[in-house]
């Protein structure tokens, strides 16, 4: 079976990812479809709430390939998010009357993110900035960001239709404006409309994740993964054979930057509003707790790190407001415990478990 | 044209700013540049020391008794956190970070959970005064102040005390200190709860200036960060000086030319500069340039000789 397999999914499979076997795929295949089936069994409510858990995955994946492929620690990731969602957001609110979809504003969803992190970009690895202080310097810009978003209540702060809206969030510059739409993609004669809310919404977030997955797999296994490990793991080994390690930096948090973007594309098409908190401490740090506790090293794991502690935070908010207490709890004690994140942990276990059969996997 | 009284209040304005930014980030550097750990949670620990201000100053406490309670419970916190979690994340710079991240959402959080989200005041002492027909507060000067006779304090300690000899022994090569008998487990633990205290007095003394909230420290660390970062690790005095200074500067310039808001920006914008010109930031640029000249010393005396 594995030679099988090996034609179908070898440039998804290699060293970089975690699982590579029938075992896993399989495994994989039944996780998904569960998902799939979700819907049958939920209320209607949940789907939408499962709807923004696969859009928080997306943005756990973003911060996986930077940190824990290439060792980029951005604490300001929901940044990208934030810029994404208000660029789908402005975009739409400005083409939607005439064009009658969001197509462009979907793509400058993930196109301004990008664009902003290769300035920001350029200008950080230029100068050979590392560690601590990309960390800083992301963090900072993300609250930047927040802080100018918030003082835009002041009615000039108009692009065309939309209107910035300070802490209320993005709107309509006037009534007679469009309101902010869910996602609406448009080709020819043909329409297809998400709205958030729908269970067709869930479905499709679902397929850019799992899409966003096997790219993610793609794209570590290729050529350009080892590169980025090799940053992660000595960048002056790296240079020395005669890569430009700032190259492959900028490209990696511009792509990053993109998956944050849809993200927060997505997200602000789900809830059709974004607004400026989106850029504050909190969703910056749950970014890195999903990450974190998951297991940074892997996308999976990242995955489920983020759907996981989604799903745990809004079960907590029932008893109070004890959820972000407890997600620092849970940080903490990762940390301490299973530095590289708890799914990663407990797959290593299985695969120790049934190394025995195991066979090497070609690379 | 520019009135004296003008003219005072740049003055005053940017001696507010580099007091603010000393206060703010001297026990942040101080661990930065000893540990190489970025303490996130160093708002927190401001924000703990704000607390304690306030608890001690309503149960009739006097204010600088209460700031200096402040940093003592502050600096035990610190030294609790070292030695239970903190201590096993020397060398991982990364984590270290993410883990007091996540420690700082704690202890925001916590408070939250205990002590709600109402505010409390702390009245601001001392009254002010008046220049022309512009009026400052007295205590803003205190602040400044106090916060030279800090950075005056922690150089005299890592200058002359056999703590500082230690400390900066552990510092420079852990092995070899220990085996020289420096308890070095001690040390750490020291001079953690040393930033930490730092932080604890800074939180007290804005605290009689600002809203107290379990979200205080957020006001200060952003900036905080930025002058440590641009500060460097090479020498924490030299570092945190420059970079307060330099920082302080472009925020009055840019505050009073444009807004707040744009005098956060360009003080980003500033720091990005300092970091493309010195990716270490100040004191390591400083550190660079003395051992440059010691060396063009040595060869002139080199030649000398030959000649």
């Amino acid at each position: 079976m594995q030679p099988t397999l090996d034609r179908w999914l070898g440039r998804l499979n290699g060293p970089q990812t975690t699982g590579h076997g029938p075992a896993f795929w399989v495994a994989s295949l039944v996780v998904i479809l569960g998902f799939a089936f979700l819907p049958q069994f939920v209320s209607r409510y949940q789907v939408i709430t499962f709807s923004n858990y696969m859009i928080s995955a997306l943005l756990a994946l973003s911060l996986c390939l930077i940190w824990g492929y290439c060792g980029i620690l951005s604490l300001g990731q929901a940044a990208f998010f934030g810029i994404g969602g208000y660029a789908y957001g402005i975009v739409a609110l400005n083409l939607l009357r005439d064009h009658g979809n969001t197509d462009i504003a979907f793509l400058a969803g993930m196109i301004v993110p990008m664009l902003f992190a290769a300035v920001v970009g350029a200008i950080m690895f230029f100068a050979r900035l590392q560690g601590v202080y990309v960390a800083i310097l992301t963090l900072v810009i993300s609250l930047l960001l927040g802080t100018f978003m918030r003082q835009t209540a002041d009615p000039s702060y108009t692009i065309g239709a939309a209107y910035l809206g300070g802490m209320n969030g993005l709107r309509p510059a006037s009534p007679n404006d469009p309101l902010l739409p869910s996602l609406i993609f448009g080709l020819g004669d043909w329409v297809w409309e998400f709205d958030g809310r729908s269970v067709a919404f869930y479905y499709f977030t679902l397929c850019v994740l799992v899409l966003a997955y096997l790219a993610f797999r793609w794209l570590v296994n290729s050529s350009y993964g080892y590169l980025l490990i090799g940053c992660r793991e000595d960048i002056e080994r790296t240079e020395t054979f005669g890569y430009d390690v700032r190259l492959i930096q900028i490209s990696v948090f511009c792509i990053s930057a993109g998956i944050a973007g849809l993200a927060g594309t997505l997200y602000a098409a789900w809830g059709t509003y974004i607004h400026p908190d989106g850029f504050a401490v909190a969703p910056n740090i749950l970014v890195v707790i999903w990450v974190a506790v998951g297991g940074r090293k892997d996308p999976a794991a990242a995955i489920l790190g983020a759907i996981g502690l989604s799903w745990l935070s809004v079960r907590l908010t029932a008893l109070g407001e004890i959820s972000l207490f407890v997600q620092g709890a849970i940080l903490v004690l990762v940390m301490l415990i299973a530095p590289d994140g708890i799914i990663t942990t407990l797959a290593r276990l299985i695969e120790r478990t049934f190394a025995v059969r195991g066979r090497p996997i070609k690379t | 044209m520019l009135t004296f009284a003008e003219l005072f209040s740049y003055i005053y304005q940017y001696f507010d700013n580099i007091g603010f930014l000393i206060l703010a980030s001297a026990g942040l550097i101080l661990i930065f540049g000893m540990m190489g750990v970025i303490n996130m949670a160093h708002g927190e620990l401001m924000m703990i020391g704000a607390y304690i201000t306030a608890f001690t100053y309503h149960a009739g406490v006097p204010a600088p008794l209460a700031i200096l309670l402040a940093g003592i419970g502050a600096g035990i916190f610190g030294m609790i956190l070292e030695r239970l979690i903190i201590c096993h994340f020397y060398n991982k710079l990364l984590s270290s970070l993410v883990v007091t991240w996540g420690l700082s959402l704690m202890i925001s959080q916590g408070f939250l959970l205990i002590f709600g989200p109402s505010v409390l005041n702390v009245p601001t002492p001392f009254g002010g005064f008046a220049v022309g027909d512009l009026s400052f507060g007295v205590y803003r000067l205190v602040l400044f102040a106090v916060s030279l006779g800090l950075v005056a304090a922690v150089w005299a300690l890592f200058a002359f005390t056999a703590f500082g000899a230690h400390a900066r022994a552990t510092m420079e090569n852990p092995e070899m200190a220990e085996a020289l008998g420096i308890e070095t487990r001690k040390i750490y633990s020291l001079t953690f709860g040393l930033g930490a205290a730092l932080g604890g007095v800074a939180g007290g003394m804005f605290a009689l200036t600002a809203a107290i909230s379990p979200f205080f420290g957020n006001e200060y660390t952003p900036l905080a960060f930025i002058t440590v970062v641009i500060g460097g690790s090479a020498n924490i005095i030299s570092g945190l000086i420059a970079s307060a200074l330099y920082l302080a500067g472009v925020q009055t310039v840019a505050t009073n030319v444009f807004n707040q808001y744009f005098g956060y920006v360009l003080m980003m914008g500033a720091a990005f500069i300092i970091l493309l010109m010195m990716p270490r930031g100040f004191s390591e640029y400083f550190e660079r340039s003395k051992v440059r000249r010691l060396k063009w010393h040595e060869l002139a005396l080199d030649r000398a000789e030959d000649a």
